[in-house]
């Protein structure tokens, strides 16, 4: 029996808030629930972005997911809210 | 008047071609933050680093992807590019546009943007150049609402597909590229704005192996038109081409005297496969030796066409060269039907094995190419389920070694050692 998607996006939040790294690769989410097939855990990452638990840092070719308190805004030199 | 002096780029200005640093002039007399380009690029030409930063979280609301955040290291001095975000524009299929399309969305661009462009970017889109954070809403508001035109992809997106002008304007394509990529676009629109890779995913359509959109170069996943039966010769327009009644190559070669065509010289002799002969006047072919280079078509297009049977070929792999080197895509799949009437539902097969496989296998920023090369194409091969053909082999295999699937065996690999022991003493 596999995790439920609430339980899948806890474990997300929760590895984006302890993880040394403040942004991570989509693959390291991956880990949360081996047995949740990559595609599922892509789109609830994706939803933890539109309820704004998480957001996208892109550099133009890669994108990465932080939470918005850990990352860096280059408008600013604070963390965004 | 020039804001900043820039001897460095005046010197670009000075050839008999086009300048860019002449364009940004001309759009600095009517957007006064374009100085700000020139004066940060002199700057970088005079350090010589990049004083862009690199990346950034800014987008628009519910997509991960289009924008590509640029923000100026050295605002202070360069205020009208300390945000410079790129827009990406998804381009009409095969980039017909209206010239009323087009002056409505450059009128866009200058409302909320530098008025700066770039006609168009690499993977196909419309690119626009410098946008404050604060208009880039108000954008995508009136680009969405009044044009009815969408953002493309970027980022760990599939990009924006791409196509070539197709069955529209050209008599070998082989499928209706516009109809493929125009429906893969609207199916896969959740990709296309919001991460679902490791890496960056590229679809491209050519109707033909003319491959006139650069598929085979460029894009993971190259659907490139083909036929499978034999190319269709019409003998009498051959003669007409031997006796030169009929300029080859469309009369594309016409602006200067080559001398009377030769089709032995300039078609036989140039087949790769060598699979073309003439008996008396007639033109033979040997269809099972044709790799479809296309010359001989391109050459004499009156008498040779593509065969009836068409559909496509779909490649793989292909990447420029950021990690590894640049590689071309392989040919995985040699013939699939490519059609409307099933909503192209062979293809998505194919995309969605990929995806699904590329997506727990692939590492970070690795393209799926990469990934291939890592794990190496006869396991590629056996995750797409396909059966290996001869031209999947490189060349022949040149160590003694064969390693069996157990499921090859008959019996599996468990066996009686006894019984064995009995036939192969120890």
């Amino acid at each position: 029996m596999g995790m439920s998607d609430d339980e899948i996006k806890a474990a997300i939040i929760e590895k984006a808030k302890k993880s040394p790294k403040p942004q991570l690769y989509i693959k390291d989410f991956y880990k949360c629930d081996p047995d949740t097939k990559p595609r599922k855990i892509k789109n609830l990452a994706n939803a933890l972005v539109r309820e704004g638990e998480l957001m996208f840092w892109s550099s133009g070719s890669t994108t990465m997911y932080a939470r918005p308190d850990r990352i860096k805004n280059e408008e600013g030199d604070e963390g965004i809210n | 008047m020039a804001k900043h002096d820039t001897p460095m780029l005046d010197e670009l200005e000075k050839g008999p071609w086009p300048s860019f640093v002449s364009d940004i002039k001309r759009q600095a007399e009517k957007n006064p933050d374009c100085w700000d380009i020139l004066g940060q690029l002199e700057l970088s030409y005079r350090d010589k680093i990049t004083h862009w930063k690199h990346g950034g979280i800014v987008g628009v609301f519910g997509y991960g992807g289009g924008i590509v955040g640029r923000y100026s290291d050295v605002p202070k001095q360069f205020p009208g590019v300390e945000h410079f975000h790129t827009v990406r524009v998804n381009q009409p299929a095969s980039k017909y546009y209206s010239t009323e399309n087009l002056r409505a969305l450059m009128d866009l661009w200058e409302k909320h943007g530098s008025g700066m462009t770039n006609m168009h970017g690499s993977t196909g889109d419309i690119v626009l150049l410098g946008c404050r954070t604060e208009a880039l809403e108000p954008f995508f508001w009136d680009l969405t609402h009044e044009l009815g035109q969408d953002l493309g992809g970027s980022g760990s997106n599939l990009r924006t597909p791409a196509n070539c002008l197709g069955q529209s304007r050209c008599e070998w394509s082989c499928f209706d590229t516009e109809e493929a990529c125009h429906h893969l676009t609207m199916h896969y629109q959740d990709e296309i704005h919001r991460p679902a890779f490791p890496y960056k995913f590229k679809f491209k359509f050519s109707g033909c192996p003319n491959d006139c959109v650069a598929a085979l170069a460029r894009s993971d996943f190259a659907v490139i038109g083909n036929w499978k039966d034999d190319i269709r010769i019409d003998q009498a327009a051959v003669k007409e081409y031997v006796a030169g009644n009929i300029p080859s190559n469309g009369g594309a070669h016409s602006g200067r005297d080559w001398g009377a065509f030769d089709i032995k010289k300039e078609v036989l002799d140039l087949c790769p496969t060598e699979c073309m002969w003439m008996e008396g006047d007639e033109l033979k072919i040997d269809n099972s030796e044709c790799t479809r280079c296309m010359h001989c078509i391109n050459v004499m297009p009156r008498a040779l066409r593509p065969g009836k049977v068409q559909g496509a070929s779909i490649n793989i792999g292909a990447k420029a060269p950021i990690l590894d080197g640049a590689q071309f895509a392989t040919l995985i799949i040699p013939f699939i039907e490519v059609t409307a009437e099933n909503e192209f539902e062979n293809v998505i097969e194919v995309i969605e094995n990929i995806w699904d496989w590329w997506m727990e296998v692939g590492k970070n920023r690795e393209r799926v190419g990469e990934t291939m090369q890592r794990v190496g194409l006869p396991t590629f091969i056996k995750v797409m389920g396909l059966d290996p053909i001869p031209q999947h082999v490189r060349e022949p295999r040149s160590n003694p070694y064969v390693f069996w699937q157990e499921e090859e065996v008959p019996g599996g690999f468990d066996r009686d050692v006894e019984e064995f022991r009995k036939r192969h003493a120890a």
